[in-house]
């Protein structure tokens, strides 16, 4: 009889090859529309890490999905067909031409004050490379502020609420560089080695097939890691493995950059297979829904947080599709949500354990523990 | 100069308003309630709805919304919030959840508009809430021209912060409150009903949401989202004052509604927002605990 | 400029080879449920059906859907009648571009007529450009644009204020503007056009401030705007906001007879949800108001009200525009005879329609619309008097602001001249 751990690792290869599959039925437009799931399904796997793994509530993921998915539009808004036609033989976003002063020179150096912040993006490899070291770079500097304050629970989940809150007024209200509202749009496609990645086309598909399937095989090796195992024991008591003689905010900080490094990818992936980056993607909304999508899927579990991204997406793209529902669909997820955080907190990877373990016959006692890790801890206080 | 201060005294008075359901809500009895600005919207509503039915003014909506949104705020916990206590971040979900809900019902006209019927004062459009003719304008002392309207969401903000101050500390139910608030076992241990405590507790802290909802409605916009933004700064309100200290809410309302007003006035509103958002956040990383901490076991 | 053509070139390539593997992959039920059935056509319609925008959206929502079916009572399109396939971008950019690949993909309409504000339409160009489909945008907007994918039927800036600020300095005598907006491009767009034109016409601004989306607190903006010594305030403030403006503004003392806010926004929707007490005595422009006094228009506002069953409902510019680009579509389609995007495309341009609030006509070159500019003032039943209006509908510049006339025009139909795009 295979181990627990093998039948994991066996559901993790059906899912795979499952995605891999799916180009064999569906049509450009579903392959689209799955491929925006999977890129969701990718930050379930961010909030699962840093939620279920370190018992950090992030309520600011999106602004890892958004500076991941700036850094390359970026690139991609001065490889557009647009940004040529500004009057200049070089690059020049047309949305620059809408807040310089007049008689401004029409480059890109000196269009207005901080418009060269954009001139090593004319290199598509610079976004890329940016859109993983930024989203890295602002998780190390609040985790380590955060986390060496010994800030944790609810706590920390307010400051990254409030710091992506600050970010999303700082993006808009800076439009001479990030057009502001209507953010970055009208973009052109990645191009690797020649081949642009039309987001219809099944290679674009394949990107992100397989970047999720890398993604998630990764997230779920670290975390068997020896520093995974010490960081699910700070989740459990921090102050026991402090006694220890572990540095515990150097085991936090690395793991809050490595999900936001997930989620900085994710939103470079979202950027070539939907053609623009946008503020909204800083909404306090966008940063809650992919909590509670990892909350459906099951917070502690990589996998199952990745499904519960893409299996709510499908509801409420197929509820709202469904005639008379237009308006009404958003019932239905928010009934969703209520119901799975009362009657399944441990989510659909809750159900798939117990099951599994009906199936041993065993007790299951030693299933994955999930308890608020911070709630109750905080209230006691 | 005056007038400045009055403008940063009235913002700090409208973001305690909404504040003070959530300190009771969530200092007392950790529910980190997402829905508490759909009560602040479902309070507006109802002075949209007894405005065209009743033919009410402001002043009868503040009862009737208080009584209506208590009552919500009832079923909220009977039916979902009771299930989660000691799940803080579940209760935030579950509450987001409940948010959707609220949010569609008003927009939907509870499930009316699929079969084509349409109560005034619902649905997915902008609501009129009139102001009596006394509360419109501006008077004047000492030179600097005083917004009634604002006077009036000061002294209402004023009463109601009291009015909570006493229940809390000078009746025998906000005892027994506050006795759950530091340690809710010992409290049951005691022989304090807990459950039937909180289940009260959450309707007031739900009421006053509804008070809320009413003096909003007289100066910025009623639809069916108003309320979600309204929810985040109290939120901050709360956790920067302190958990479970209503003294600590106060106190970080006022300060951040004066440097609102401040710093709008010498650069712009926008800047103001994101001095108000490091402010929180650089007080958070300095001390986790609120200005005002509440020392207990 | 070479690597450019070079791309472009690869980028058809890559098409052809996409429509290749997209018909071999496409099952036979999809080619049912998306090509044309005998008999009918498919269109899709795009607004914000939930979230915040959807106080303004669901009522494009249902002047587009009142269109057409009124279309279909009286025998459709080529004897075809239309089916609308509604969706709900719910107030998301991303779920705007998700559903518009829906629409387009999947459910291959000809046309989508949809998209309320500037960030959603940006959304889904890319899907209408790349995939050769067609848009029907029915709302005033900033301009600078030029898709050869997309019918604008709202105002441009030009539109709204070429004939509204020479008024205000020369019949209203006022001349130190405040100018006031929500933070995004339409309204930032909209002050640049002002200020060209107050310099041209003798005035000065004072001010230029800007204030979040959304956002309706206005305690400090109003006592800024009470300070500064302007006489006339012109604002680009836009959706819930405006509300809150207009009640600050006369809570703090202020009256639109010495100091009247001039907005380009500010809607028969606003102006209801504020109580027009506090908007008396200010002014709007906008080409279309309810309260336009023609046969025609009464019997418009009639028939919407028994539409969406709502006896006190108001209409629009906005809605009037999604309203009439219906017809013009139908036009189009009668014209070309067949449906399909590149078809309307080429039989919109000179399209006119007698719709609601006058003459409206696509032009060929930039295929945006001449609408009648007109300047209305609000009175204490909520409805906006007329007290100027251009005898004809003025052409549309969408980049008036960066020097475009009507004998100099940026964009005609061989698409953008950036060579006269110089600041």
């Amino acid at each position: 009889m295979l181990s627990k751990r093998h039948t994991i690792w066996a559901i993790y290869a059906v899912f795979i090859v499952l995605t891999m599959a799916a180009p064999l039925v569906m049509d450009s437009f579903w392959l689209n529309r799955v491929a925006k799931y999977l890129v969701y399904g990718m930050l379930g796997i961010a909030v699962a890490l840093s939620w279920g793994y370190a018992g950090i509530l992030n309520l600011g993921q999106g602004l890892f999905f958004g500076a991941g998915a700036y850094m390359l539009a970026m690139s991609l808004k001065l490889a557009s067909a647009t940004s040529l036609q500004q009057g200049s033989d070089k690059p020049v976003p047309d949305f620059m031409m809408w807040n310089a002063e007049p008689g401004a020179p029409t480059e890109l150096c000196c269009i207005n004050k901080a418009s060269f912040l954009w001139l090593p993006f004319q290199s598509q490899w610079f976004g890329v490379l940016m859109g993983l070291v930024v989203p890295m770079a602002i998780a190390g500097v609040i985790g380590t502020i955060v986390f060496r304050k010994r800030i944790s629970g609810v706590f920390v989940s307010i400051i990254t609420l409030a710091v992506v809150l600050l970010v999303r007024l700082v993006v808009i209200d800076a439009q001479p560089i990030t057009n502001g509202f209507n953010g970055l749009t009208d973009l052109g496609w990645l191009n690797v080695g020649g081949f642009e990645f039309d987001p219809y086309v099944v290679q674009t598909y394949y990107l992100v097939a397989i970047s999720l399937a890398v993604v998630l095989i990764g997230t779920r090796l670290l975390v068997e890691t020896r520093a995974g195992l010490i960081l699910q024991a700070i989740r459990d008591d921090e102050n026991r493995v402090r006694y220890l003689g572990f540095d515990v905010p150097t085991y936090q900080t690395f793991f809050f950059a490595v999900s936001a490094l997930i989620a900085g990818f994710a939103g470079m992936l979202y950027v070539v297979v939907s053609e623009f980056a946008s503020p909204t993607f800083l909404d306090l909304q966008f940063s809650i829904t992919m909590v509670v999508w990892a909350a459906v899927g099951g917070r502690a579990s990589i996998l199952g947080a990745c499904l519960g991204a893409i299996l709510i997406n499908t509801i409420s793209a197929t509820v709202s599709e469904t005639a008379g529902f237009a308006e009404g669909w958003k019932v239905v997820i928010g009934l969703v949500f209520v119901l799975v955080v009362l009657y399944l907190p441990r989510g659909l990877a809750g159900i798939a354990h117990d099951l599994l373990d009906r199936l041993r016959r065993r007790t299951p006692a030693d299933t994955v523990r999930v308890g608020d890790a911070t709630g109750a801890s905080q209230l006691a206080e | 100069m005056l007038e400045v201060l009055f403008i940063g005294l009235s913002l700090g008075s409208v973001l305690l308003l909404v504040a003070l359901g959530l300190a009771i809500t969530y200092g007392a009895m950790g529910v980190i309630n997402m829905a508490h600005g759909e009560m602040v919207m479902v309070g507006a509503y109802v002075t949209v709805l007894s405005g065209i039915w009743l033919g009410a003014n402001i002043f009868v909506a503040i009862p009737l919304a208080f009584i209506v949104t208590a009552l919500l705020g009832l079923l909220i916990e009977k039916l979902v919030v009771r299930k989660l206590y000691g799940r803080l971040l579940d209760t935030l979900l579950a509450t987001w959840g409940i948010a959707i809900l609220i949010q569609q019902a008003v927009r939907l006209e509870f499930g009316l508009s699929f079969f084509g019927i349409h109560i005034e004062g619902l649905g997915p459009g902008l609501q009129n809430v009139a102001v009596p003719e006394f509360l419109q304008g501006a008077f004047s002392i000492g030179g600097a021209e005083i917004n009634r309207y604002r006077a009036f969401i000061i002294l209402v903000t004023a009463i109601l912060a009291l009015l909570t101050w006493l229940i809390m500390y000078r009746t025998p139910i906000g005892t027994q409150v506050r006795a759950i608030i530091r340690n809710p076992k010992m409290a049951a241990a005691c022989g304090i009903d807990v459950e039937r405590v909180n289940a009260l507790t959450f309707a007031f802290g739900s009421g006053l949401a509804g008070i809320a909802g009413v003096m909003v409605s007289g100066f910025k916009t009623v639809f069916p989202d108003m309320g979600t933004p309204m929810v985040v700064d109290g939120f901050l309100v709360v956790v920067m004052g302190g958990v479970g200290s209503l003294l600590g809410s106060v106190f970080s309302a006022g300060i951040l509604g004066e440097i609102n007003g401040l710093v709008a006035s010498v650069t712009n509103d926008i800047l103001a927002r994101a001095v108000v958002f490091g402010i929180v956040i650089a007080i958070i990383i300095l001390k986790p605990k609120g200005l005002f901490a509440l020392k207990g076991r | 400029m070479k690597g450019n053509s070079m791309a472009i070139d690869r980028r058809k390539f890559i098409k052809g080879g996409l429509l290749a593997t997209g018909a071999a992959m496409t099952s036979p039920a999809v080619f049912s449920s998306g090509a044309q059935a005998a008999g009918e056509i498919k269109v899709g319609v795009l607004f914000s059906l939930t979230g915040g925008l959807s106080i303004v959206e669901k009522s494009l929502h249902d002047a587009t859907m009142m269109a057409i079916s009124e279309i279909n009572e009286k025998g459709g399109v080529n004897g075809m009648k239309i089916t609308a396939v509604a969706e709900d971008g719910a107030s998301d950019p991303k779920t705007f571009n998700e559903k518009a690949s829906k629409l387009v993909i999947q459910d291959r309409v000809p046309t989508v007529f949809g998209c309320y504000t500037s960030a959603s339409r940006k959304a889904v160009l890319p899907v209408f450009e790349k995939r050769h489909n067609l848009l029907f945008y029915p709302t005033y907007y900033e301009g600078f644009e030029c898709s050869k994918n997309v019918v604008y039927t709202g105002a441009v800036p030009n539109q709204q204020l070429s004939n509204f600020i020479p008024w205000i300095i020369k019949t209203l005598g006022k001349k130190k503007f405040f100018i006031v907006g929500s933070n995004y491009i339409y309204p930032r767009e909209m002050a640049k056009v002002s200020k060209i034109l107050i310099e041209k016409n003798g005035g000065q601004w004072i001010a230029d401030e800007y204030l979040e989306l959304g956002h309706s607190e206005w305690g400090s903006m109003v006592n800024k705007i009470k300070n500064s010594g302007c006489d006339v305030v012109l604002s680009n403030v836009v959706g819930d906001s405006v509300v809150a403006f207009y009640r600050e503004f006369k809570n703090q003392g202020l009256t639109h007879d010495k100091l009247p806010i001039c907005a380009t926004v500010t809607s028969e929707i606003e102006i209801a949800a504020m109580g027009p007490e506090y908007a008396v005595g200010s002014y709007t422009s906008f080409p279309y108001f309810q309260a336009i006094d023609t046969p025609a228009n009464k019997d418009f506002v009639a028939r919407y009200r028994k539409f969406v069953n709502d006896p006190k409902a108001v209409t629009h510019h906005a809605l009037e525009c999604s309203y009439f680009q219906v017809y013009l579509w139908k036009q189009a389609v009668e014209k070309a005879g067949k449906a399909t995007p590149e078809a309307i495309v080429a039989n919109i341009g000179g399209q006119s329609f007698d719709a609601p609030g006058g003459k409206v006509t696509v032009e060929a070159q930039n295929l945006h619309t001449a609408l009648t500019p007109r300047i209305a003032q609000w009175q204490a039943d909520g409805q906006g008097k007329i007290v100027n209006a251009y005898d004809q509908p003025v052409f549309p510049l969408p980049y008036v602001a960066y020097g475009e006339t009507e004998s100099n025009l940026f964009c005609t139909a061989k698409g953008l001249d950036s060579a006269k795009l110089k600041l």
